[in-house]
């Protein structure tokens, strides 16, 4: 419901993602700040926004696949080593950086409809058991594979990436990628739902008997899913490689697939916010309990970061079995009711 | 001739072991209708309960025979399972199977980290429980602690089979399988059913960690065996106890031939994708598996 006094004198004004002006003033001052952050902020600061905006990319994927479609998928953190992978192996190879993320991307995507197709057969869990065989055979395929193709157990450094002579391999370039990459997957994931094949999706989750009937090739949307999902994957994983600067197996873990599973059940599954909060979310937690557990190092020396990983393995299973549990719409529920009664105030929410 | 034969019996005994944790994958889902990931971490946790009540115990200065000890990690187990399904499982009861999929993969990490900050990540080993050494069949040499596993898995098969098919509760735990809301308006208490298939499958997921551990390294990295046991499950069915032996044996076998004559050429890699490409291939041929229900529709 909107407050009084917001009313639409055409289809498209009210189909817009941005509907008032003061929420596109918001959006740019956002961007100014994210934009001018460089100029204040120290290396570190810089590379923890970094990472955060290539989880985002990679969350934002999720979202397609896991929210958008019901599709459950566990290898994630698989796609994004292929696109990790792609990156580096071509960068070695001196193809410059704006040919490395789409070709990353391509190389998720294919890789994902491979693991897609029993969606002919099976629905429901049945399917995100092929994901988990995707995510456990990923790492013994590519160590498996000859060292000379894509490094093996050692790993694979990447080139610094260059853009028509601008160097992008310091913090400031880096972020500046980043930053690219999040704000074209953001925009893309909040217009999707208002595209046909997000209206597609949609019907699938809610119903693939009822979407067949409507019309829908049920399998192939499922299909197209994955594939969209995987082509966030692989730019995050693309814009990952040359974030670490060396790409190894062990970046690619079920766990980090698991992470960013709860990093999206935490923010909220069916809505496009959710991704950011999920990703803010977890990012703080984490970065709070480093700093916990460096304080209790310093203190008595009796915690190893074993411990540390231990721990935050700890408080994201009890995030997302809390959310699940007590919140099944996720920190964006509680930030659309919040702007709700932000909006309505002084009169109640109801 | 007699290699092959020796590389089949020794596959088909390791099968075994998968399928006694395929069991526990089964006896959850055939009550329950819960795939659960964290099989693998749930073993690991009962390795570790059986990891205390002897050798921990010894180092505290109180050493238990291995009947006390394998009772108390027994009973400890039990307690487990029921805490797991009391805090997790039954608040999310009539959710939807997305729901109570993403516990399981929520409970994987949960386990995995409390593990880690209970007991440490440091390796240790366990004592031997089941005897060592090597029976010489004719020209063949079986490994006996493999051997007494495969004959326990068969037991259990047959004792479970019997008890899901002809007692009261165990068909009671089928009816909440076909469908919780059924079972609901049929009087049958989907709480007690998910709470006993719990129970039931952490005890199996032990006595796993028993033959496969006895005498061994345990580590962290062990939870493997739960990714290994699901196409098992798969392959025979996820609603068929006796299916998961049988699977067993025929992934057990083809991972034993794979790493004898297709790993030398592939780099190692055969025998490590097996189960995977089994497993994907079940699914698109065969989805119910060979023994399974079958459904018109799986949601």
């Amino acid at each position: 419901m909107r407050p009084t006094g917001i009313w639409f004198e055409s289809y498209a004004a009210e189909a817009r993602v941005l509907e008032t002006l003061r929420a596109r003033l918001w959006l740019l001052a956002l961007l100014a700040a994210l934009v001018l952050l460089p100029a204040v902020a120290g290396p570190w600061l810089l590379g923890e926004f970094t990472n955060l905006f290539i989880t985002l990319v990679a969350v934002y994927g999720l979202y397609v696949t896991v929210g958008m479609a019901g599709q459950i998928n566990i290898a994630q953190s698989a796609f994004v080593g292929v696109g990790a992978f792609t990156a580096a192996k071509l960068s070695g190879m001196g193809v410059p950086i704006w040919a490395t993320i789409p070709a990353g991307a391509l190389a998720a995507g294919c890789i994902s409809i491979v693991f897609a197709l029993p969606a002919w057969r099976v629905k429901g869990f049945y399917l995100a058991l092929t994901t988990l065989a995707a995510q456990v055979m990923f790492p013994i395929v590519i160590l498996a594979l000859p060292m000379s193709w894509l490094g093996g157990l050692v790993g694979m450094p990447v080139m610094p990436p260059t853009l028509f002579g601008l160097n992008l391999g310091t913090p400031t370039g880096l972020y500046f990628l980043g930053l690219f990459v999040a704000a074209l997957a953001t925009w893309t994931a909040f217009n999707l739902p208002r595209s046909r094949i997000g209206r597609a999706f949609r019907a699938v989750h809610d119903n693939d008997s009822a979407a067949s009937v409507m019309g829908i090739q049920v399998t192939r949307i499922k299909i197209e899913a994955f594939f969209a999902g995987a082509l966030y994957a692989g730019v995050a994983g693309a814009v990952l490689a040359y974030f670490l600067q060396f790409v190894t197996v062990s970046s690619f873990t079920l766990f980090t697939s698991v992470w960013y599973l709860g990093m999206l059940i935490v923010g909220g599954l069916h809505s496009p916010v959710g991704p950011i909060l999920g990703v803010v979310f977890v990012t703080l937690l984490q970065e709070g309990l480093h700093k916990f557990a460096n304080a209790m190092l310093q203190a008595d020396g009796g915690l190893g970061g074993g411990t540390v990983f231990a721990l935050s393995s700890v408080v994201l299973a009890l995030c997302i079995l809390i959310a699940l549990i007590f919140e099944p719409r996720g920190l964006a529920h509680l930030w659309h009711t919040g702007m709700k009664a932000f909006r309505l105030w002084p009169f109640p929410r109801n | 001739m007699i290699d092959l034969l020796q590389i089949v019996i020794e596959g088909s005994l390791v099968g075994l072991v998968y399928g006694l944790v395929a069991i526990s994958f089964v006896v959850i889902y055939r009550a329950a209708k819960i795939i659960n990931l964290a099989q693998g971490e749930v073993l690991v946790v009962g390795a570790f309960l059986l990891w205390t009540f002897t050798e921990g115990a010894a180092g505290l200065g109180w050493p238990l025979p291995i009947p006390v000890s394998l009772l108390l990690t027994a009973a400890g187990c039990m307690v487990f399972g029921a805490a797991v399904e009391r805090s997790v499982f039954r608040p999310l009861i009539g959710q939807p199977a997305f729901t109570i999929f993403m516990a399981g993969v929520a409970l994987l990490i949960l386990l995995r980290g409390l593990v880690q900050l209970v007991w440490g990540a440091e390796t240790r080993s366990i004592p031997v429980i089941l005897p060592e050494g090597a029976l010489q069949i004719g020209p063949f040499l079986v490994n006996t602690r493999l051997l007494i596993g495969a004959a326990f898995t068969l037991a259990l098969t047959a004792a479970l089979h019997l008890f899901f098919t002809r007692s009261r509760l165990g068909l009671r735990l089928a009816a909440v399988a076909e469908d919780h809301t059924t079972a609901l308006s049929l009087g049958v208490s989907v709480r007690q059913a998910i709470a006993t298939a719990w129970v039931l499958g952490t005890v199996v997921a032990t006595a796993a960690s028993v033959v496969l551990l006895s005498g061994s390294i345990l580590s962290l990295e062990v939870a493997v065996i739960g990714f290994k046991a699901l196409p098992v499950a798969l392959l025979g069915g996820m609603e068929s106890i006796r299916g998961a032996p049988l699977a067993g044996v025929i992934i057990g076998v083809l991972e034993a031939l794979a790493s004898a004559y297709l790993d030398p050429l592939t780099n190692g890699a055969a025998s490590g994708l097996l189960p995977y490409v089994a497993m994907v291939a079940v699914l698109l041929i065969r989805p119910y598996g060979l023994f399974g229900w079958r459904r018109i529709e799986r949601l």
